[in-house]
């Protein structure tokens, strides 16, 4: 098991907070909150240990498409790249709602 | 017409769907941060919901409360956490419906019952969902859906087997074994857990809802389960299966176990003998079951500590009051009031082999139903006597047929009767003087509202073997036990399972295999305390999360019920 730490400067700060996805076998659970500050938190549990550097570029090229402001957490059960790209994406969706 | 697909859904997903549209309110969401520190001391990453979903919605247009358990989290393992959401929201919906707002349960299973990695803290989460389930079927019929990818396994399915309805796909499996660890304890031979066909025609929803032990096979699709709740909430409150204990013992007995039995096998036959049908009365049958016992030489007594223990508390003198020889009940006098005693021992003539070690098997689990509900029949309009369970049991048995013909049904009709017997107003006190494992455990000892041990370092209190655990976790021995170091909930030794709080006494002796008078002195003394304890309890299951030890231990259990009840 590993815990990563991540922040990036970001701009557009998302309305409200998400969850999606499940800790199973290769996937994972993202949770976004709002944040007041002027950068975003990334908080990571990883089941596998050594991906730091998959997991920066990830993050890198997540925040510089959507430069999205929110706090972060990710509960992981070692998901592919993909289907972590994927459930970031959702999550964002999911946070930017209008309905909510 | 398209249908949605049920199974396909998240637990959270299933939740909200089943409820009236735009109703649910998710209770302790994700965002409240109830994730199970023991997972992550293990190095095991943990859930924000810890894999159970609990909701306050409508359905058609009355009150309900819907839990589902995730069942891609950890094989849907009912832990700490899970377990009190899930015990807490039935308390919840308890208390509405005694104050006369009626609310409806409907649970949504996948789950494959204890998480082996929180151990003991699933096993007493399961009983105080299974006590609060047997009070809450007096208000509303308790409404079960197994859609299956997970099905419904161990501890849970005991749970499910309390229910009034049971909704299942064919997807769904139901079971108390799984069949890597019947593989595991049993050999290949009795069950070959790479056989996925047998499997499925023995487990599969189709087999179960053919042969009665669930009641509808539904589409796997919304619209159908969503229909058939509907359905069941209209028929209201059964009879419920759990009780019906001639019909399946009479079941049993004329069944011959040493026989090759087939699935398709035991649905001609219940067809044939009627045994689904409403009017259903308990005929005589060819019993195979005398034949069996006419040709057995007498058996030779085998010595266990339930034995030792039981004969030293109940006298010589004694008849025994079950129907088979490995169920001792006799009545004793004690502080000059009848009290029950009950215990699961060795019996080499044993009717169903795989139960003949002391394991709680087929015949067993109805047995103790049959004696418990004795005394509450003869006990109406009169003082409620005590019953106490005296506890070493090594299982339940492990057996292809075991599975077959309903062991979890079997095992609930005893956790059923002993809740039942506390809801009556009898004091259950447990005394634990060998081992105390899973199924066995929840069937026989921990519906009690007063536990007492011995205190010996042999004793063994889990959810599962080391070896089978090790196999299901897929961890070594080693590891498990290095995990133990820092979980008391998953260490097999009784003072670990004291920490729990659930002990309300650990007693020393001079002998624990063989006890001399004084020891038995010492014990009856205890018996008599637990009684007058638990009788001012009220005959619950609350103390448990009032001990010393709880409140360290079980702060978890603790806080999420109040804070579910908070966001009520």
């Amino acid at each position: 098991m590993e815990t990563l730490k991540y922040t990036f400067q970001a701009e557009k700060r998302v309305k409200h907070k998400a969850h999606v996805g499940v800790v199973g076998s290769a996937n994972l659970e993202v949770i976004f909150l709002p944040t007041n500050n002027s950068f975003s938190t990334v908080d990571i549990s990883s089941k596998f240990e050594g991906h730091s550097a998959v997991w920066k570029s990830i993050l890198e090229r997540f925040f510089a498409e959507n430069n999205c402001l929110a706090d972060i957490e990710i509960n992981d059960f070692g998901a592919t790249s993909g289907v972590i790209s994927l459930r970031l994406l959702q999550a964002l969706e999911v946070a930017n709602l209008d309905n909510e | 017409m398209i249908m949605n697909s049920f199974v396909e859904l998240t637990a959270r997903e299933r939740a909200e769907a089943i409820v009236d549209k735009g109703t649910f309110r998710e209770l302790l969401d994700p965002y409240e941060n109830f994730r199970s520190p023991h997972l992550l001391k293990q190095g095991i990453i943990a859930q924000n919901d810890d894999g159970m979903i609990v909701g306050k919605g409508t359905f058609n247009n009355k009150q309900a409360v819907v839990i589902s358990m995730e069942g891609n989290f950890q094989g849907g393992g009912i832990g700490e956490v899970s377990g009190a959401k899930f015990a807490g929201a039935l308390e919840l919906a308890l208390e509405d419906n005694k104050k006369g707002i009626p609310t409806q349960p409907i649970i949504l299973f996948d789950t494959g019952g204890v998480r082996l990695q929180e151990a003991n803290y699933g096993l007493l989460s399961i009983s105080e969902i299974q006590a609060a389930i047997v009070e809450l079927r007096n208000y509303q019929p308790l409404i079960g859906v197994i859609p299956g990818r997970i099905g419904c396994f161990g501890g849970m399915s005991m749970t499910a087997a309390l229910f009034s309805y049971l909704i299942i796909t064919k997807e769904g499996r139901l079971t108390l074994n799984g069949p890597e660890v019947i593989e595991q304890e049993a050999g290949i031979k009795e069950f070959d857990a790479s056989d996925k066909v047998l499997i499925w025609n023995t487990l599969g929803g189709a087999n179960r809802v053919a042969t009665g032990y669930a009641d509808y096979l539904a589409e796997d699709s919304l619209e159908d389960i969503v229909r058939i709740i509907g359905k069941c909430i209209g028929l209201g409150i059964p009879v419920h299966r759990s009780t019906k204990i001639d019909a399946y013992e009479n079941l049993l007995a004329s069944i011959n176990p040493k026989e090759n039995l087939t699935p398709q096998g035991l649905q001609e036959y219940m067809k044939r003998h009627g045994f689904l049908e409403k009017d259903y009365t308990v005929k005589k049958v060819i019993s195979n079951k005398k034949d069996h016992l006419q040709k057995q030489l007498p058996a030779q007594v085998i010595h266990s500590r339930g034995r030792s223990w039981f004969n030293g508390i109940v006298g010589k003198d004694y008849v025994n009051k079950s129907k088979i020889d490995s169920v001792m009940c006799g009545d004793i006098s004690l502080n000059g009031e009848v009290a029950r005693v009950i215990t699961v021992v060795p019996d080499e003539n044993s009717y169903y082999p795989r139960a003949k070690g002391g394991e709680v098997g087929l015949e067993q689990g109805w047995e103790i139903a049959r004696c418990i509900r004795e005394a509450m029949r003869e006990d109406e309009g009169k003082v409620s006597r005590p019953i106490i369970a005296v506890v070493d049991t090594p299982s339940q048995a492990y057996g292809y047929k075991e599975e077959l013909l309903g062991i979890f049904l079997s095992c609930a009709s005893a956790v059923d009767a002993y809740a039942s017997a506390r809801l009556a107003g009898h004091p259950v006190v447990t005394l634990i003087v060998g081992n105390a494992i899973s199924g066995a455990f929840l069937a026989h000892g921990l519906q009690e509202s007063y536990i007492i041990s011995l205190d010996d370092d042999k004793i063994v209190v889990h959810a599962m073997s080391k070896k089978s655990a090790a196999r299901i976790t897929k961890r070594s021995i080693s590891e498990m036990d290095k995990a133990a170091a820092d979980v008391p909930g998953i260490a097999y030794d009784i003072h670990s399972f004291n920490c729990l709080g659930a002990l309300n006494h650990l007693i020393k002796v001079n002998n624990h295999d063989a006890p001399l008078n004084e020891d038995i002195n010492l014990i009856k003394a205890e018996l008599i305390k637990g009684i007058k304890t638990s009788r001012e309890n009220g005959n619950t299951l609350k103390y448990r999360l009032k001990t010393e030890n709880a409140i360290i231990y079980r702060a978890l259990s603790i806080e999420v019920r109040e804070k579910l009840k908070e966001l009520w």
